[in-house]
């Protein structure tokens, strides 16, 4: 009988796959997409703070650096920033609520609310950005 | 009428090794499952083939395996619909369990958590059952039950394929985790249970960081299984239940 732990190759393998959403159910997707959005907003907060460390060189240090992050492609990235804060805000509210084991056969319906709320959400945080 | 298809089929050594693809081309009946062609492959191509198989019709959960990427029982699956999605058809070994060879997976640690969860095997109501031995119907003798399975009672609908074993995304990451073959188990008998103990035992033993805890919601368990059981919402009403229970005792 093998029950014991699976060889480091193929733990590796076995545990890559938890990106491998094709041909796979909304559930999956929708914690995959946590998962990457997750990773991404942790790696955010780093960026985010080596940027406020400039404040410590000065006000224009800061204030270049604002100018630049001014330009169209960086309030992009601020939309793609947005989304993932918001799929993440959302769907981290209707996992925890089904994880407590409330409204369990309604967890698609919340994905689905969730999903449009996402997108509503960051049309939104676009038009203001590129609005001002 | 007759279809020719061809099959991408995965090989393998004992225990895992010598891992690759074989193609197979083979002509069957065109409203022949992916079984029926794997079986052609070992019967007409190489009878080496390894793969596991009993009642062909779903209820042995025997089968069960990866079909263009995706668990299914091959023994239902569509082999016309299989070459739409993707020609070749692809078949492989499920995931997160042990390979044992070819297209067949070690369950004897998917069987070792069921039985830990005191049901498997036949359902508490089966014990004891007569037995027609004459033809005409008369009951002779009571099913004879091995030593110590009479307590195993198997959980409505599920046919131990082990399909949401290889779908759970949780089950790559952690071995201890009870799976949710054994969650959904778990409830089931805990449903069924009429004694106040039995229950708490039960639910003690859905608890804990390797049990309902562990889930991550991707929810593909209930979305793979072929008998709808519904292992995912099992999982999410213990929860509530383990919730309530430790409320109860704080307020207390």
């Amino acid at each position: 009988m093998s029950t014991g732990a699976p060889p480091r190759s193929s733990r590796l393998r076995a545990t890559s796959r938890w990106v491998a959403v094709r041909h796979r159910g909304s559930g999956t997707w929708a914690y995959v997409a946590n998962r990457i959005t997750g990773l991404a907003l942790v790696g955010y907060l780093y960026i985010h703070l080596a940027v406020l460390s400039l404040l410590a060189r000065g006000p224009g240090s800061y204030d270049r650096f604002v100018d630049v992050m001014r330009s169209p492609v960086f309030l992009a990235l601020d939309v793609v920033l947005v989304a993932g804060w918001v799929i993440h805000a959302l769907n981290g509210l209707r996992l925890t609520v089904v994880g407590l084991g409330f409204g369990v056969r309604a967890q698609r319906t919340m994905l689905i609310v969730a999903a449009v709320a996402g997108v509503v959400a960051t049309v939104t945080a676009a038009v203001l950005l590129f609005g001002d | 009428m007759t279809i020719t298809a061809t099959l991408e089929v995965f090989r393998c050594g004992p225990g895992g090794t010598s891992r690759r693809f074989e193609h197979y081309e083979v002509t069957v009946h065109d409203d022949a499952t992916v079984l029926d062609a794997i079986e052609a492959v070992w019967a007409h191509h190489d009878r080496s083939l390894t793969f596991r198989h009993a009642c062909h019709h779903a209820s042995c959960g025997t089968c069960g395996m990866l079909v263009n990427g995706v668990e299914a029982l091959p023994c239902i699956a569509d082999l016309s619909a299989a070459l739409r999605q993707r020609n070749p058809v692809r078949v492989e070994p499920l995931r997160n369990l042990p390979l044992a060879g070819d297209l067949v997976v070690d369950v004897a640690g998917f069987f070792d958590r069921m039985r830990a969860s005191t049901m498997t095997i036949t359902r508490t109501a089966e014990d004891g059952l007569p037995i027609a031995t004459d033809g005409g119907g008369t009951p002779a003798q009571p099913v004879e039950v091995a030593e110590g399975l009479a307590r195993f009672n198997r959980f409505e609908n599920c046919v131990e394929c082990g399909i949401c074993i290889s779908a759970c995304p949780t089950m790559a990451t952690d071995d201890r985790f009870r799976g949710p073959a054994m969650l959904a188990a778990l409830g089931r008998a805990r449903a069924e249970s009429d004694d106040p103990q039995e229950r708490e035992r039960l639910l003690d033993l859905a608890d804990g960081e390797h049990g309902v805890w562990r889930c991550h919601g991707a929810w593909e368990c209930t979305t793979r299984c072929p008998q709808q059981v519904d292992p995912a919402e099992s999982i999410m009403q213990q929860r509530r239940d383990l919730l309530r229970r430790r409320l109860r005792g704080r307020v207390r």
